[in-house]
């Protein structure tokens, strides 16, 4: 078998995304939005919620769960000094109603979503794209510019940045917009062969 | 001449510094010798970029990650050291000048677990645990600062008499549950026995053993094997997307006790962050992984 990878660009498509397939691989360019705060995401739940406003339109985009040291210098630029994945397990609560409510066709970051996610983004028609933990060099490296922070009042990996990205990847579909995920099919995987394996280990205590 | 608090203070910080930007060399090594026994071709890509990711933020003198955890620094004082300051507070004001001038800056994740602030500096930080070591005429100091990505798989259980199975089926069941939330392939360390607090210190230690070393105990050694293959078959794979290579050892410790056994399990993610410095009371210091 071998892999097939995508040349994606932002904003996209419904169509586009229902093209992906769980283990593909993507390389995105244009802009992304990157977080990695837990009270960031309670505060989006509040724009959608109608009690305040959001910093960006993200309808066809993509919010990442990745932290960044951005600083703005003094003249006014901003600046991504490092990017990388954080934990979007975390953010299980959120995305449910985060992935329709702002309209994403992408979400992603490390340890993929739970299947109530999966079950949203495939109503939705968003994918959940998987990060290397630990990749904050060749991450970074994709950084073209920054085109604005959100909440800057908040600390760096928490605001909401926009990002504008080139060949952002490799990057892994974890989730599918056809509610296949990696993620849940190993865990599975994983508890189906438990048995098993005890009982390997148990002939190999014997042996020896 | 006696050890200063300048050298512990360059220690403190360098340990910490260098163990964000480098990639053991036996973690290295690990990690070249899954691509060459790992059957799945995505898991294959995915080794191929964490040596990739290792080699580049090297080279460029980076973090390896964007998340430093929190200061975590296991230190041994020799018997025959001569000590020429305040150990403990050389090392926090070590830890305060690198937050202030270490560059690339640190992101704020020092947490307050009541208020959930966050910023560098809190109560406890640096976390240092203190032993001795007869006879050295050195104080050997070690950095491991630990994340959320791999910190919050660790378990301990204590058990009553349980047999080797039941210890080795509670290790499984911890490796299933953490399945590849912890950025595979990792490291887990294992404690057996001894008391609450000193089983987990154990098992974290073990996480600082270099990949590859064999357990001079031999039921341990066996075990280790046992346990290595046996996650391994979980099929979670480097990162989680599937694969035969999720753990790159899993090494055990143990301890005698009474006879209510604790076991604990915790994880160093795959850039098995943890960096050594010994130094001499003639003012040597020798830098290790
Ligand atoms: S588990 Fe390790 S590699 Fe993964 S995000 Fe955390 S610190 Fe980085």
């Amino acid at each position: 078998m071998s892999l097939r990878e995508h040349d994606l660009t932002l904003p996209i498509g419904q169509d586009a995304i229902k093209e992906l397939r769980a283990g593909d691989l993507v390389y995105l360019s244009g802009e992304i939005f990157a977080t990695a705060g837990l009270p960031t995401h309670d505060r989006l739940l509040r724009c959608i919620d109608g009690q305040e406003e959001l910093p960006f339109d993200m309808r066809n985009g993509a919010l990442f769960h990745l932290g960044s040291l951005n600083e703005e210098a003094e003249d006014g630029s901003l600046r991504i000094v490092y990017m990388n994945p954080t934990t979007s397990t975390r953010f299980n609560g959120h995305m449910p109603r985060l992935i329709p409510g702002l309209g994403l066709r992408m979400t992603g970051g490390k340890g993929g979503l739970s299947a109530e996610s999966a079950r949203a983004m495939a109503e939705a028609g968003c994918v959940y794209l998987g990060f290397l933990g630990g990749g904050a060099e060749i991450i970074t490296a994709a950084i073209r510019k920054v085109t604005g922070i959100g909440w800057p009042e908040m600390i760096s990996h928490y605001r909401i940045a926009r990002i504008e990205v080139e060949r952002l990847g490799p990057l892994t579909v974890g989730i599918d917009a056809h509610g296949n995920s990696i993620y849940d099919t190993t865990l599975e995987a994983a508890a189906g062969r438990r048995e098993e394996i005890l009982a390997r280990m148990r002939t190999q205590r014997e042996g020896t | 001449m006696p050890i200063t608090d300048e050298m512990i203070q360059t220690a403190t910080r360098e340990l910490y510094s260098r163990s964000l930007r480098k990639v053991p060399e036996d973690a290295k090594e690990g990690l070249r010798a899954a691509m060459r026994t790992e059957s799945n071709e995505l898991a294959r890509r995915t080794l191929d970029l964490q040596l990739k990711s290792a080699e580049l933020a090297e080279r460029k003198d980076r973090f390896v990650c964007s998340d430093s955890g929190v200061p975590t620094y296991f230190v041994k004082i020799g018997s025959k050291v001569e000590l020429g300051c305040d150990l403990k507070a050389s090392i926090r004001r070590g830890y305060e000048e690198l937050v202030d001038t270490i560059e690339p800056p640190l992101l704020k994740h020092v947490t307050n677990p009541l208020t959930q602030e966050r910023g560098y500096h809190g109560k406890d930080m640096p976390i240092v645990s203190y032993d001795f070591e007869s006879g050295a005429d050195y104080i050997e100091m070690v950095c491991s600062p630990k994340a959320l990505g791999s910190g919050r798989w660790a378990a301990l259980e204590l058990f009553t008499f349980p047999s080797l199975e039941q210890i080795e089926t509670y290790v499984l069941d911890v490796a299933i549950k953490a399945g590849a939330q912890h950025c595979p392939p990792v490291v887990m360390g294992v404690g057996i026995g001894g008391s609450f607090d000193h089983c987990a210190s154990l098992a974290k230690k073990q996480t600082l053993r270099p990949i590859g070393q064999v357990n001079p105990e031999p039921i341990l050694a066996q075990m280790e094997e046992r346990l290595k293959s046996a996650v391994n078959a979980l099929g979670f794979g480097p990162m989680g997307t599937g694969g035969d290579t999720t753990v790159l050892g899993v090494h055990i410790d143990y301890s005698s006790g009474h006879g209510f056994t604790p076991v604990a399990v915790c994880f160093n993610c795959w850039i098995n962050r943890r960096t050594s410095v010994k130094i001499w009371n003639d003012g040597r210091m020798e830098w290790g992984e």
